[in-house]
């Protein structure tokens, strides 16, 4: 096991390693000038801010130097916003974004495990067309007609209340993170419904589930011991891809909830062609899923005695 | 409508004109038409029969394993000990599936929880059942595989199905299905996925454990090798009818219905005095979406007369416990084969 782990980790360094040099050479490849804005500025001013920032130098020995400010886990200093770390961003607005990540990533595994497990018991009855008509319509509909659509709704509530039972928008306390995490997490708890269902039926019909009835063992316990564990394991898998979709995916959540997190950065850097800034948050994002990858693959090892063993 | 039964008294399982069919897209399938036999305690029934004919769907409705929809019970009766279990789950205040019947299936290695220790598994019909603590099951569950003959028992309870070979989880199956010590042990095609020699170590630990707790037999399969070594009686089933039913010595000496010839015939021997070629029964079963108006086997029969394709026969007793289900039985067939029993005229 713990080789097994190791082994991952290795695997994940030459991962973010591959990230950090493919962004790096796309970003110098990008038509366009961080330094060019509207304010007209003199072949001095502009020689002093390319050596400032290292861009007089040959494409490679800018590597280099950027390659080993990153093992030393230093990003740079942003090109727009005057003296102000990458690392400063990230710290600042990180942790808002993976608190909504997580919320929206549990309530997504959560509820589409148990939609996906109840659809395929209900199957072909009416619970499982309703369900499906709404996981069809949660990964057709965009996430922010959703989030209009759920701020509109919280307005009326709060009115209808003459209270405010839910905030519409900002952040601060778990009230402010409850509507926009589910907002979202629906579409992929949409997608992992879908994938749980089609795992729990084949799973229903298989051999040992057939045993454990002939066995005597009443339903629920055949639902929690036979059922569930095994039918759970592909939604494990897509489980790293997911949080890849609901981190990065939360950009415009953020932004309608006005929630201060990274992916705004992240959006702005890119418009503005603020080098550090997009090179810092892809490396911390990518290093960030990498890492989320490798910890469903060690939750899959104890939930999957086979792949222990391996 | 006749059951085969001993001196009057009540068999432990008597089944009654079972039948057994399923809604699919084609239409109706008639699985299982009018099925009876009984079993007597501590005896061993063989059900055989080619594939489709029924066999499986016969055991597994009367377990209640059959998917309700599209499967539905038409007509008949299951008594265990003279109570029904038709569409039942508990009889006398003892469930009926995994205490008073277990059963084993054919591919032990889809058959076991992949994510769930043996031992594990072994318990829980116990915790179930008997309402044993997790501990006091587990220790059971590591006394029953050393019943079942595998090594280190203790280490290999904490083991996962995958780290088993075949013949070892069939092994772990069948002490899982006598765990709570059932009446019948129902076992469908249990060696057909094992290879030979592992199939003859699991027939013996069957018989070893028949002898150990007195319970009856209900064995399924398609290969009479195995039959002419377990059985006391045997039921020949085509077409989701019994053909032939008596005990084994008459089924396999004095066979009294073309498809059980046909079958010995399509048999392998190692007998060299024997020197025939294997004949292969022509053709192929007759569709049970609607079923044929005679006799079920009529198209493939080289002995078939004109009333087989119009009339359904009835039984014909050859001796106590022997019937054959053919027209050729007939007190006025012009046709008595010699490869056939018939009954002495008296």
């Amino acid at each position: 096991m713990w080789i097994f782990i190791l082994k991952r980790l290795v695997q994940g360094i030459f991962t973010v390693w591959f990230i950090a040099t493919a962004t790096f050479f796309a970003m110098h490849n990008v038509p366009g000038d961080p330094l060019l804005n509207d304010r007209a500025t003199t072949d001095a001013i502009r020689a002093n801010l390319e050596a400032k920032y290292g861009l007089d130098k040959p494409v490679m020995t800018q590597y280099g130097i950027y390659l080993g400010n990153l093992l030393q886990g230093d990003l740079g200093i942003s090109f727009t916003q005057e003296n102000r770390e990458v690392n400063d961003i990230i710290r600042d607005h990180f942790p808002v974004s993976a608190i909504l990540g997580i919320l929206a990533v549990l309530f997504a595994a959560a509820g589409g495990v148990l939609w996906g497990a109840l659809t395929a018991i209900y199957r072909n009855r009416w619970p499982d067309y309703v369900i499906m008509f709404l996981v069809i319509l949660g990964i057709s509909v965009p996430s922010f007609v959703v989030a209009a659509i759920s701020q509109l709704f919280l307005v009326n509530v709060n009115e209808l209340f003459g209270v405010t039972v839910l905030p519409v928008a900002g952040w601060g306390t778990v009230l402010h993170m409850l509507v926009p995490a589910m907002v979202l997490g629906l579409g992929t708890m949409a997608y992992l419904t879908r994938l749980m269902r089609s795992s729990m039926l084949e799973i229903i019909s298989s051999d040992f589930v057939r045993t454990a009835k002939a066995k005597g063992v009443p339903p629920a316990r055949i639902f929690a011991k036979h059922q569930l564990r095994n039918a759970i394991l592909p939604v494990i898998t897509v489980l790293g891809p997911s949080i890849a979709a609901i981190t990065t995916g939360g950009f415009v959540v953020e932004l309608v909830f006005a929630i201060p997190g990274l992916g705004r950065y992240f959006v702005q850097a890119v418009q503005q062609l603020d080098y550090t800034v997009i090179m810092g948050t892809t490396v911390f994002y990518g290093a960030f899923l990498v890492f989320m990858v490798i910890v469903v693959d060690v939750l899959y090892g104890f939930i999957d005695p086979r792949v222990r063993m391996e | 409508m006749s059951s085969v039964t001993a001196n009057n008294s009540v068999s432990l399982l008597e089944v009654e004109d079972l039948a057994v069919e399923f809604d699919t897209y084609g239409g109706i399938v008639q699985a299982v038409r009018g099925v009876s036999f009984s079993v007597e305690e501590g005896k061993t029934l063989a059900i055989v029969g080619e594939s489709g004919c029924g066999k499986s769907v016969t055991v597994q409705s009367m377990m209640g394993l059959i998917p309700m929809p599209p499967g539905r019970i038409t007509s008949g009766s299951a008594k265990l000990k003279g109570h029904e279990i038709l569409g039942r789950t508990v009889v006398n205040g003892k469930e009926i599936r995994g205490s008073e019947i277990g059963m084993i299936f054919q591919d032990p290695m889809t058959s076991l929880n992949p994510t769930m220790t043996i031992g594990d598994q072994i318990a829980e019909p116990l915790q179930v059942h008997r309402g044993y603590s997790y501990k006091k099951a587990f220790n059971e569950a590591i006394r029953l595989l050393e019943m079942s003959k595998i090594p280190e028992a203790a280490k290999r309870a904490r083991q996962y199905p995958f780290e088993f070979s075949g013949g070892m989880l069939q092994r772990a199956m069948i002490a899982m299905a006598i765990a709570c010590k059932p009446s019948i042990l129902i076992a469908d095609e249990p060696t057909t996925a094992l290879d030979v020699t592992i199939q003859a170590q699991i027939l013996d630990l069957l018989q070893d454990l028949q002898k150990e707790t007195g319970m009856a037999v209900i064995l399924i399969t398609h290969d009479l090798g195995v039959v002419a070594r377990m059985a006391d009686e045997v039921a020949v089933m085509y077409a989701g009818k019994i053909v032939e039913h008596g005990m084994v010595d008459d089924v396999f000496y004095r066979s009294a219905h073309p498809y059980t010839l046909g079958l010995k015939e399509a048999m392998p021997t190692n007998d060299p005095s024997l020197q025939h070629e294997l004949k292969p029964i022509e053709g192929s079963p007759p569709d049970l979406f609607s079923p044929p108006q005679g006799c079920g086997y009529c198209a493939r029969c080289p002995y078939a007369m004109q009333i087989c394709n119009k009339r359904q026969p009835d039984d014909t007793f050859l001796a106590e416990h022997h019937f054959s289900r053919c027209w050729l039985h007939h007190v006025s067939s012009p046709n008595k084969p010699d490869q056939l029993y018939f009954k002495e005229e008296a």
